[in-house]
């Protein structure tokens, strides 16, 4: 830390008015949005904008819910990003502990791998992912987006989970196994445990990149009923005149599963910032 | 991580006493070669990975050769034409390039200027510092179409709350209108600035968290100011990490698509922030073009290549002297 107890009260001065300028410019925008969501209509077309509401009302969030598909765009993120999640940490996981735990020839050459598809942007590859997926006949399909959300977080997941599983000492493992453990068993009661909040912060990061990716599902869904979130409410807020209370409940909407895994992964954040987990 | 393990000592204590009696009579056994163990384990992601990332990318760069249809089965050996067009005859890739330079040089600039004065403020010690940098984050963490819909609220041109602000305290002009031909790549870069300069931020925070006091207190004792402190102990100190930093956040602006194109569209005012990942975009899914939107894709992507590999090397000299 760079306290100085010394310095004069001019700087520290200072030092409250430009943390209150940040957080000023980092949550008004928010809270406008919040506040946007709940005003009734008159008061939100005004060339003076009022800051405060005196009749708060939900009614923008009853249109989002009773006029549009919101719901089903919802749902729709939901299952694609929970699927996304799961198959992540799955394949990850397992391959995580095979290259830390067994040596094999072609080792090194897929940890540099991962570390190279990072170098590669979604717009690079959506091209030949949308080719080979009308191949498949995956296209307008869920299954088309959870494989390349998967596919998109594999890389970091991989990469994270083998340092977490890198710190775990192998004579613990092997201690179990002395001890009568099969390997199973080792991993469940000693692996596990440790790599907890390793296996949690990728799934909270392949569950934002599943969340946020609007690109992916503007090119391979087509459906309305198949919709995500992002390409759902950008053809919500394109397709009419815009409701801008409607426009700000979906946004408010939008950010409190992302609020939520945001301050669930506070902690882990910077973990996964060192070793790339963060991409965007 | 050593903290994680001391979060379950009982297990470990139990484990771990066991084996140090154990290996006293037993020395370590060898460890059977279970090689192939490792890749049946590794081979579900290796799959996916070769499958839908690097064939993929093999595969745009064979479709990049073609001219290629995005629906019709019409695939045509166009040998080099296609990057022959772009790179000789197409003014718009041109213009692509020039745009996409300024948004990743602008908005990069700032980023970094915001993100490392927010980092130093961040490194203070203040009441409610948690708070502040909680909320610092949170521009990053929204997802890009609540950003996007948020902006184009608050940018408004007509009932923006920026543009009542601005106007009421006289720093704008009345006639300025952010959506605009000539204005929509500033308005774009600020928006940018906005949610990406946390990155910045927490990458230069974590750093400036290791430096040394006593560099400070010896800088302090030679008569150094808080500029010189800054320029002499500071700087030094996380030039590796803002290297690093900017490098990634050049890379990640110089291929951003969603938020450029969901905020100003590919066409209309979009045209104007029209970068190369927008190009793409446009040749591949509008003009259904996919054997020019994969060439552009493999330009960008030998573009990055060569940034990547020209930026470590200069930095490896400048390390050196």
């Amino acid at each position: 830390m760079t306290q100085d107890p010394t310095a004069p009260p001019l700087s520290r001065l200072a030092v409250y008015g430009f943390a209150a300028l940040l957080a000023f410019l980092c949550g008004f925008p928010l809270l406008w949005m919040v506040l946007t969501s709940i005003k009734p209509d008159r008061e939100i077309l005004t060339a003076i904008p009022t800051f405060w509401t005196t009749q708060p009302t939900l009614g923008a969030y009853r249109r989002l819910f009773s006029e549009t598909n919101f719901l089903t765009y919802f749902w729709n993120s939901i299952f694609v990003a929970g699927c996304a999640t799961l198959l992540t940490i799955l394949v990850a996981t397992l391959a995580a502990y095979g290259i830390t735990r067994f040596r094999f020839r072609g080792r090194e050459t897929i940890a540099g791998t991962m570390l190279f598809t990072y170098m590669f942007a979604p717009i690079m590859i959506v091209v030949p992912f949308y080719i080979l997926m009308r191949g498949a006949g995956l296209t307008n399909s869920h299954l088309g987006l959870i494989l390349a959300y998967t596919t998109f977080s594999l890389p970091f997941s991989m990469w994270m989970l083998r340092s977490f599983f890198q710190s775990i000492p192998l004579e613990l493992e092997e201690a179990a196994m002395i001890d009568g453990a099969s390997r199973p068993k080792a991993v469940r009661l000693i692996i596990v445990p440790l790599a907890l909040p390793g296996v949690i912060a990728v799934s909270i990061f392949t569950f934002i990149v599943a969340w946020n990716d609007y690109l992916f599902a503007r090119v391979l869904i087509g459906t309305d009923n198949l919709k995500t979130l992002p390409v759902g409410i950008q053809d919500l807020y394109e397709s009419t005149i815009t409701d801008w209370g409607m426009v700000m409940a979906a946004g408010v909407m939008i950010t409190i599963p992302a609020l939520l895994f945001f301050l669930a992964v506070q902690r882990y954040l910077i973990a996964g910032w060192g070793t790339g987990g963060v991409k965007g | 991580m050593s903290d994680t393990a001391i979060q379950r000592p009982s297990t470990l204590v139990r484990v771990g006493d066991r084996v140090r009696s154990e290996r006293v009579r037993d020395p370590r056994p060898r460890r059977i070669p279970e090689h192939w163990w490792g890749y049946v384990l590794v081979a579900p992601a290796v799959l996916m990975l070769v499958a839908l990332i690097l064939y993929p990318v093999a595969y745009s760069f064979w479709v990049s050769l073609h001219h290629k249809h995005a629906y019709l089965p019409i695939q045509t050996w166009a040998g080099l034409s296609n990057f022959h067009f772009f790179l000789f005859e197409d003014p718009e890739f041109w213009r692509s390039l020039k745009l996409g330079a300024i948004y990743a040089f602008g908005s990069v600039t700032l980023q970094v200027i915001v993100g490392v004065a927010a980092a130093l403020l961040l490194n203070q010690t203040f009441i409610g510092r948690g708070f502040v940098r909680a909320l610092a984050l949170f521009p990053y963490m929204l997802p890009t179409i609540v950003v996007v819909i948020l902006m184009r609220w608050i940018f408004n041109d007509s009932y923006g709350v920026l543009k009542f602000v601005l106007e009421a305290s006289g720093l704008v002009d009345r006639a300025y209108v952010w959506f605009e031909p000539d204005n929509i790549m500033l308005t774009l870069i600020l928006v940018s600035t906005w949610t990406f300069f946390p990155f910045v931020l927490i990458s230069v925070l974590a750093r400036l968290q290791t430096i040394s006091p006593e560099l400070y207190d010896a800088a302090k004792v030679d008569g150094a100011g808080l500029v010189a402190r800054f320029w002499h102990v500071t700087l030094p100190q996380i030039a590796n990490v803002l290297f690093v930093v900017v490098l990634l956040r050049f890379m990640f602006m110089f291929t951003k698509f969603d938020l450029i194109y969901l905020f100003a569209g590919a066409g209309g005012l979009g045209t104007f922030v029209r970068t190369l990942p927008i190009y793409t975009f446009v040749k591949s899914f509008g003009e259904l073009q996919v054997g020019m939107g994969a060439a552009l894709s493999a330009i960008m992507f030998m573009m990055l290549a060569a940034f990547a590999a020209l930026y470590f090397r200069i930095f490896r000299r400048d390390e050196s002297l």
